[in-house]
């Protein structure tokens, strides 16, 4: 898997790229400012970019901006956005285009190897990726989201794994049941939220989120 | 159909009865209402008679009337745990009282209840006597014709009515005057149910919404209305500034007596009706807030090496000595005072115009033009029951007497003349106010000498606050950083320093420590989070002010709209004040008003960014509430910026943010 990193902190970027090396990954550029950035992404288009939002010279979005300037270039080119924190609103924009092959994660997330190669590898499919925080906060917005608060607790856990980008095997595993159960509990879920059932996983939570960010 | 027109004509007698009824009824109604028990009873009466008359009009005119009064009376207060009842900070043992008191208040703040009276005394009668020309027609009809036949001839001689009038010497054949009978009843029976709509139009202008009118709608009702009060608030300031000139007087003839003692006890005394003016000047005649321009009184210094204190060059044995021997170059050394003085000697000059709205509008309005309203009334039965008849141009004739010529001009044109006179006195009505509120303005405004006072004063403030709120801020984050981040670093690398010396000999205990420091950097990077997100928002610092905002909006509880337009970027302590602001009150909306939608509007504007929050909650909120606007204000205070909260009971709630600043780095917010 080809890798474009974008991290302006050293001692993070260098981290990040033995990370990476170590699990099969070929880190193609590490680059430390926006518009390197944007200049990687088209030269070599990668099969995923991991990126900060902070990045020099400003010192503002514009490692977001660049990820986002480059995915209008090239549609569906996966980006993994890593962040010190996670606002809905940048969530919303990433999604925007409902291409997929997006990831949006705090930094904190690489502590654990597994979970994020297993993040990153789900991007690059062109599935998502969205931390529990964001997922969390749009959750704990019942008055408004009124059709949530039509769903049972346990419906509202598979949503929540759901909307982080988990296929139903994986919630299966996360909450003890059988994919039959995990199956029968999307289906309700699907059915309460008004949205028509799909395979893919990626579209599912496109709409998922969709649907909640609408409120 | 042909019951309505028969029906009509009685009920426009019943109409023109009914008026005079509750004409008459209003005498008593009106002691009544001056005792303040029977105050609420006889206002409910008045509805009632008013209720009437909104019932006949849909009933017999077709025009609906909807009732304009507004909901209420406010709920009674509950029962206090300690067993009183509260109301307006008064306790009361039962709750009779304040449901009387709500109950009056509920119905005297209504413009409705002044409206039905206006109607009943007034208008309703007006009303009466158009409606019954219809009777009176049809009367006068079957008149004419019975004059015709010998036994109506015979009958109408026998009751003493023809001799009342002098017929023309004009011999008219005796058809055409049955005809012209039965013409006059077929028009008084015609125009009946006519009448009868004109009649329930006129009381939907009074009795209904007033808005529904053209009347109020136009804006002319409340410009007049707007010209009378303004010449009111002018006769009252003139009225005040003549008390200032007899205390002016009185200074005079106290410096006489006392020297410039009683100067200073005067102009001290006098200060507080100055400061009311100022008020009222501000008030009424608009503009920017006119600051009290007096002096701080500076406390008594310490005593020296002898004990004793200082007043300017004289030693006092006491603290309350040299404050008192103080006072005398506090109040005189003030150019304040004399600036009150100049005003107090002037301010008749300037306000004697006053004089001239109200007089035009009192004469000319109430007096030319009413008194034909008004002679009806009185001058009517007054004339029918003593056979002496006044002249409806009675206040005319009052002004004119001794005037011969004016006994060459009709009196009917007194009428238009007083509608001139009164439409002049509203149109001079504000440029008089304005004329009195200037003038006071230019003397009682701080001098430039005491507004700087005033402003180092303010910036001494301000700086102190922010200086308190800064260290606070930084004694909150050390203490954070030292309970939280930093002791969970020392944890982790314990926890590491274990792991070298374990590494070998237990492996599996070392994955576990391992696995632990790394829960523990993770609970260290989450407070770390937390807190970088109270100094400043990493939003903010990423996207600006408009999309921190909007990042707020969307994790707020509520449905929060936001607009902004923004062509840059405020400082950033501006920015970061305004975006605390916005969450303040967002969390406030949430708690407290039990809005259902929230609105955020930032612009900005010559030099003035400004945010509204608008919420659809209770409203009635109070700005000490939870003491966060208070600390909000102080904030704002340090960047010359304001904060108003406008929150009438029943909502919406209004949160406006001013703080003035320029943009920097044209960058267009995204929308």
């Amino acid at each position: 898997m080809r890798v474009v990193l974008a991290e302006d902190l050293y001692l993070l970027r260098e981290g990040l790229v033995r990370l990476l090396e170590a699990h099969d990954c070929t880190v193609v550029a590490a680059v430390e400012t926006g518009p390197d950035l944007l200049d990687a992404l088209l030269t070599h288009r990668p099969d995923v970019a991991v990126v900060d939002v902070r990045l020099p010279p400003t010192n503002t979005d514009e490692g977001l901006q660049a990820a986002l300037t480059a995915r209008r270039q090239v549609p569906g080119l996966p980006v993994l956005v890593l962040s010190q924190h996670v606002e809905q609103l940048y969530a919303r924009e990433l999604l925007a285009d409902g291409t997929g092959g997006i990831g949006y994660l705090l930094k904190d997330r690489v502590f654990n190897a597994d979970q994020f190669l297993d993040a990153v590898r789900r991007v690059a499919g062109g599935g998502t990726a969205m931390d529990p925080e964001v997922i969390a906060k749009l959750l704990q917005q019942p008055t408004r989201n009124v059709p949530l608060a039509r769903l049972t607790a346990r419906e509202r856990e598979v949503l929540e794994l759901m909307a982080e980008g988990r296929s139903n095997a994986a919630i299966g595993q996360r909450l003890f049941l059988s994919d039959s159960a995990v199956g029968k509990h999307t289906a309700s879920i699907f059915g309460k939220l008004d949205l028509a059932p799909s395979d893919d996983d990626n579209r599912r939570v496109l709409a998922v989120l969709a649907y909640l960010g609408a409120g | 159909m042909i019951r309505s027109y028969a029906l009509a004509p009685l009920r426009c007698v019943a109409l023109a009865l009914l008026a005079v009824l509750g004409c008459v009824a209003m005498l008593p109604l009106m002691t009544a209402v001056g005792a303040v028990v029977t105050y609420p009873y006889v206002l409910q009466l008045v509805r009632r008679m008013a209720g009437l008359s909104r019932r006949l009009a849909s009933a017999w005119g077709g025009v609906r009337i909807d009732p304009p009064y507004r909901a209420g009376p406010a709920p009674a207060p509950a029962r206090r745990p300690d067993g009183w009842y509260e109301l307006d900070g008064q306790l009361y043992k039962t709750q009779r009282y304040p449901a009387f008191f709500l109950r009056m208040k509920w119905l005297g703040d209504d413009p409705a209840s002044a409206r039905d009276w206006t109607w009943l005394v007034l208008l309703a009668p007006l009303g009466g006597v158009v409606v019954l020309l219809a009777p009176a027609l049809v009367v006068a009809g079957l008149l004419l014709v019975a004059s015709v036949t010998a036994p109506g001839r015979r009958a109408l001689a026998a009751t003493g009515l023809t001799d009342l009038v002098t017929w023309p010497d004009v011999v008219v054949p005796g058809w055409a005057v049955a005809a012209a009978g039965v013409g006059a009843v077929a028009i008084g029976v015609l125009a009946g149910p006519a009448l009868l709509r004109l009649h329930g139009r006129w009381a939907r202008v009074w009795l209904g919404d007033p808005y529904l009118n053209w009347w109020q709608r136009s804006g002319i009702g409340a410009w007049l209305r707007r010209g009378g009060h303004d010449a009111w608030k002018a006769a009252l300031l003139l009225g005040l500034s003549l008390t200032g000139f007899a205390v002016f007087l009185l200074t005079l003839l106290l410096t006489l007596v006392s020297g410039g003692f009683g100067i200073a006890w005067l102009a001290y005394a006098i200060r507080p009706m100055v400061n009311h003016y100022r008020r009222l000047c501000v008030e009424w005649g608009g503009g920017a807030p006119l600051p009290e321009p007096y002096r701080q009184r500076e406390d008594v210094s310490e005593p020296g090496p002898d004990g004793r204190y200082r007043a300017g060059r004289t030693l006092y044995a006491t603290r309350d000595g040299a404050r008192r021997a103080g006072f005398f170059p506090w109040v005189l050394g003030d150019p304040a005072t004399w600036r009150d003085l100049a005003w107090m000697a002037t301010a008749p000059l300037t306000a004697l115009p006053a004089v001239v709205p109200g007089a035009l509008i009192g004469i000319g309005y109430f007096g030319l033009f009413w008194q034909v309203v008004f002679w009806p009334l009185w001058a009517v039965p007054l004339g029918l029951i003593t056979g002496w008849w006044v002249s409806p141009w009675y206040i005319w004739q009052l002004f004119t007497l001794g005037m011969p010529a004016a006994d060459a001009v009709p009196g009917w044109v007194s009428v238009p003349i007083g509608l001139a006179l009164g439409l002049l006195g509203v149109l001079l009505a504000r440029p008089v106010l304005r004329v009195i509120t200037g003038w006071a303005r230019l003397l009682l405004s701080p001098s430039r000498s005491a507004r700087l006072t005033e402003r180092v004063e303010h910036l001494a403030q301000t700086r102190r606050d922010a200086v308190d709120a800064q260290s606070a801020e930084l004694r909150r984050i050390e203490r954070d950083l030292h309970d939280g981040a930093q002791a969970r670093l020392v944890a982790v690398g314990l926890s590491l320093g274990t792991v070298e010396q374990l590494m070998d000999r237990d492996p599996a205990a070392a994955r576990a420590l391992l696995a632990q420091a790394r829960e523990t950097s993770a609970a260290a990077l989450a407070e770390l989070r937390d807190l970088v997100r109270g100094i400043h928002p990493p939003v903010l610092a990423e996207r600006g002010l408009a999309d921190a905002v909007r990042a707020l909006a969307l994790d707020a509880a509520l449905p929060v709209d936001v607009r902004a337009d923004l062509p840059g970027q405020p400082p950033s302590p501006v920015a970061t004040a305004a975006y605390f602001a916005v969450a303040e009150a967002l969390a406030n909306a949430a708690r407290h008003a039990q809005a259902s939608r929230v609105g955020v509007d930032i612009r900005h504007t010559r030099g003035l960014l400004r945010v509204t929050v608008t919420d659809d909650g209770r409203g009635g909120a109070e700005p000490s509430y939870g003491g966060g606007l208070h600390g909000l204000r102080r904030r704002l205070a340090t960047f010359d910026g304001t904060l108003a909260l406008h929150s009438p009971p029943g909502g919406p709630t209004v949160l406006t943010l001013e703080i003035p600043c320029a943009l920097s780095s044209p960058r267009t917010s995204t929308c």
